[in-house]
C-alpha cells in the first residue's frame, strides 16, 4: 500500500502497520514558554494546589450538608389540588417566562421554543458567532453585553418567580381539612381567641368568615419549614394581606398562649 | 537513597495526605450508610400466639403455622409472614424446631421418606435429622436444626425467637 | 513488592507513558491560584468535576436502598434518610450536590465565556461543554422526580406540560417522557433509567472528550 508506482514521489512512511502517517503532525499542546511567568509540573506541584482548593470546598460543602437536612415532602398525591408546583431553582426562570402574557396562551411557542431556542443555540454556537481573535471581555462589547443582559434577565426572572411563589404560598389557604373540629376548645387559648377580634374574621369554629380558615394551621408550611408559634405571633403583630397589624388587644403572655393554642390545631 | 526528604517527595506525601482527607471525607458517610444493616442490632422478636393448644402437642412432631410481623426496611406486609415450626413433646417439655435445613436452607419434613422412619428428611440433598433435631452423621447437614423458644399461656402455645445456639 | 507488580503490569500494558503524559505536563502560572489569587476563577471546572464525583458516589450508595416504584419510592427514601445511620448526610450530599454542581458549572461556563477561551482552536470543546451543561440539567430534571413527593410530582407535571406545548412534536415528547398518558408509575421507571444509566453514560463520555481536548489543545493563554 505504501508503494508508489511513480518513483519520483517521496515514499510515504506509516507508523508500524497502521495507516497513521509517520509524518502526521502531532496535536500535542504547545509548551507554555511564550506565556509570562513560570509554569510548573501538573503532578505533584499544581495538582496539590488544586487539591487544597478541593479540601476547602469539601469542608464547606459538608458543613452545608450537615446543617440542612434534605427536604422530603409528603407522598405524591395527584388529587391534591392545593399544592403549589414549583420546579427546582435552576428551571425557575423558564417557569416564570411562561407566566407572561406574551409568552403564554397563543404565544406559548415564544416561551417554550423560540426564546430558549435562541438562547441555547446562541450559546452552543458562540465560537462561530463571535469569531474575532480578541479575547478580553471589554474589547468585544457585543458578546459581553449580550451575555450580561441575558444573565440579568435570567436572574430577574428567577427572582420574580421566587417572589411570586412566596406570595402564593402565603395566601394559599391550604386544603380544607376533613376534620373540622376545633382542638382543645375548652382551653385558655380559645378564650383569648374569643375575646379578641380574631373570632370575627376567622370564625368561632376557625372555619373562616372574612378571613381564611385557621383549621389545620398547625400543619401549615412557611416556605420549606413548618410554621412555628413565632411565625404566628409575627402575623398577629404585623398583619398580613387584608389583616391589619396590631389587632390583638391582650398582653404578650396571652398572645403567646394564643399562638401555642393555634399550633395545636393540627386537623387533617 | 538519602535520608533527607526531597522537595518532590514532600510534595507527593502532602498530596497523598490531602487525597486521603478528600476520599475519607467523601466516603466515610457513604460507607457507614451502606454497612448500617451490618451494625444494626437484630430487633428482639416477640412471642407469637399459635392456633395450637397445649393438649394438642403430642410426642410426634406436628407442623404449626404462625404469623410474624417483621419490618423489612420500609416494607412490612400488612398480613404478616407465615412461618412453620415442628412442634412435639420430649420428656414432657415442648420443643419447636425450625424446618429450615442447616445444609442449604431447604425445608425439612417429618417422616416423609419411607426409607428413614421417624426422622426429619430434607428432599434437596437427603439431609436427615433425628427427632430431637440432631443431624444424622454422614448426611450433608453439619449442625442440628434450630429451636424456637416456646411458652404456654392460657393453654395455648406461643412461639418466640430462635434460640441462639 | 508493589514496584514489582507495577513493573510486571507495565511491561505488558505500557501504562507509564499514559500517566506520565498527564503527570509531567506543565501548567502555566496564570491559571495557578497560588501565584495570582484571581486565578481562582480557573478552579470552577475542576470543582464541577469534583462535585460530579461526589454525585456519582453518593448516587451509587443511595441506589443500595432506593426503589424506583410509586408505592415504595417515597417510603424507601424516607427510610434511608431517617432510619439509617448517616442517611440524611448521604442523601443531603446528593440533593445539595445537585444544586452546587449547577452553580459550579454555571461559574465555569461564565469564566470560559468572559475570558474568550472558547475561541479557535477550542470551539469544539465549548460545544462539548454546552452538551455537558444540557446533560446536567437533564440529570437535575429526572432526579427531582425520584423521591416521589408532592414537590417532585407536580414539578415534573409542569415540566412535561411545558414540553407538551411545543408545536407539532410536543405531545410526542410528553408521551415519551411520561411513558404513558399520565405522570405515574411508568414515568418514575423511565426517569430512573434516564437518571442512573442513560444520562450518566452520556455525561462520562462527554467528560472524557472534554478532558482529552483540554490536554490536546492546552489551556488558553493569559488575557
Amino acid at each position: 500500500m505504501a508503494h508508489n508506482p511513480d518513483g519520483n514521489q517521496k515514499q510515504v512512511h506509516y507508523v508500524g502497520d497502521s495507516r497513521v502517517r509517520a509524518d502526521r503532525p502531532k496535536l500535542y499542546p504547545p509548551d507554555y514558554s511564550e506565556f509570562p511567568g513560570k509554569s510548573e509540573a501538573f503532578f505533584p506541584d499544581f495538582l496539590l494546589k488544586e487539591w487544597m482548593v478541593a479540601a476547602v470546598f469539601l469542608v464547606g460543602f459538608m458543613t452545608l450538608v450537615m446543617a440542612e437536612e434534605p427536604p422530603l415532602g409528603e407522598l405524591a398525591d395527584p388529587t391534591n389540588t392545593s399544592f403549589l408546583p414549583v420546579p427546582d431553582w435552576y428551571f425557575l426562570f423558564l417557569y416564570q417566562l411562561l407566566k407572561y402574557k406574551w409568552a403564554s396562551g397563543p404565544f406559548v411557542v415564544i416561551g417554550t421554543v423560540i426564546l430558549p431556542g435562541i438562547a441555547f443555540t446562541a450559546l452552543l454556537l458562540a465560537p462561530w458567532l463571535d469569531r474575532s481573535k480578541e479575547r478580553r471581555p471589554l474589547k468585544r462589547p457585543v458578546a459581553t453585553g449580550i451575555m450580561i443582559v441575558s444573565l440579568i434577565s435570567v436572574a430577574a426572572l428567577t427572582w420574580a418567580a421566587e417572589v411570586e411563589h412566596e406570595k402564593q404560598m402565603e395566601s394559599n389557604p391550604g386544603e380544607t381539612p376533613e376534620n373540622t373540629k376545633v382542638i382543645a376548645q375548652d382551653e385558655e387559648g380559645y378564650r383569648i381567641y374569643q375575646k379578641n377580634a380574631c373570632i370575627k374574621c376567622h370564625g368561632d369554629q376557625l372555619q373562616g368568615l372574612n378571613g381564611p380558615s385557621l383549621l389545620g394551621i398547625g400543619n401549615r408550611m412557611k416556605g420549606e419549614h413548618k410554621m412555628t408559634a413565632e411565625d404566628i405571633i409575627k402575623i398577629i403583630d404585623e398583619g398580613r394581606g387584608a389583616m391589619p397589624a396590631g389587632m390583638f388587644q391582650g398582653s404578650e403572655q396571652e398572645k403567646k398562649i394564643l399562638a401555642e393554642w393555634l399550633m395545636k390545631q393540627k386537623q387533617k | 537513597m538519602s535520608k533527607k526528604l526531597s522537595r518532590r517527595q514532600f510534595l507527593t506525601y502532602t498530596f497523598g495526605g490531602t487525597a486521603g482527607f478528600l476520599a475519607s471525607g467523601m466516603l466515610f458517610p457513604m460507607v457507614r450508610f451502606a454497612i448500617d444493616p451490618v451494625l444494626k442490632k437484630g430487633a428482639g422478636s416477640e412471642y407469637v400466639e399459635t392456633t395450637m393448644t397445649e393438649a394438642e402437642i403430642t410426642d410426634s412432631p406436628k407442623a404449626v403455622k404462625f404469623t410474624i410481623h417483621r419490618k423489612d426496611g420500609w416494607y412490612q406486609p400488612p398480613q404478616g409472614e407465615e412461618q412453620t415450626a415442628w412442634v412435639f413433646k420430649q420428656n414432657g417439655k415442648v420443643v419447636a424446631l425450625s424446618p429450615v435445613c442447616k445444609h442449604l436452607g431447604c425445608t425439612v419434613n417429618w417422616n416423609s421418606n419411607p426409607q428413614f422412619k421417624d426422622e426429619f428428611f430434607c428432599p434437596c440433598h437427603f439431609g436427615r435429622y433425628y427427632k430431637d433435631g440432631r443431624n444424622v452423621p454422614g448426611t450433608p447437614p453439619a449442625k442440628p436444626l434450630d429451636k424456637y423458644k416456646t411458652k404456654i399461656e392460657n393453654g395455648r402455645l406461643l412461639i418466640g425467637p430462635l434460640e441462639k445456639a | 513488592m508493589l514496584r514489582a507488580i507495577y513493573d510486571w503490569v507495565d511491561e505488558r500494558l505500557d501504562i507509564t507513558p499514559l500517566w506520565r503524559d498527564v503527570a509531567d505536563h506543565e501548567v502555566p502560572e496564570h491559571v495557578n491560584p497560588a501565584h495570582h489569587f484571581s486565578a481562582f476563577i480557573y478552579c470552577f471546572g475542576g470543582l464541577t468535576f469534583f462535585v460530579v464525583v461526589i454525585q456519582i458516589l453518593s448516587g451509587m450508595f443511595l441506589a443500595m436502598y432506593y426503589v424506583p416504584d410509586i408505592v415504595n419510592a417515597h417510603p424507601s427514601v424516607n427510610y434511608l434518610q431517617n432510619e439509617l445511620a448517616m442517611g440524611a448526610i448521604v442523601r443531603g450530599m446528593h440533593h445539595w450536590g445537585a444544586s452546587v454542581a449547577i452553580v459550579m458549572l454555571f461559574l465555569h461556563t461564565l469564566r470560559v465565556f468572559f475570558t474568550g477561551s472558547y475561541k479557535h482552536p477550542r470551539e469544539f470543546n465549548w460545544v462539548v461543554g454546552m452538551l455537558i451543561f444540557f446533560v446536567m440539567l437533564g440529570l437535575g430534571f429526572t432526579g427531582y422526580l425520584l423521591p416521589w413527593d408532592n414537590k417532585a410530582y407536580f414539578a415534573t407535571k409542569v415540566g412535561v406540560e411545558i414540553a407538551a406545548s411545543v408545536p407539532v412534536i410536543g405531545p410526542y415528547i410528553a408521551t415519551f417522557l411520561q411513558g404513558g398518558d399520565i405522570v405515574g408509575a411508568q414515568t418514575l421507571a423511565r426517569f430512573f433509567a434516564l437518571h442512573v444509566f442513560f444520562l450518566p453514560a452520556a455525561l462520562l463520555g462527554l467528560l472524557g472528550a472534554h478532558f482529552i481536548l483540554i490536554r490536546r489543545q492546552g489551556i488558553s493563554g493569559p488575557l
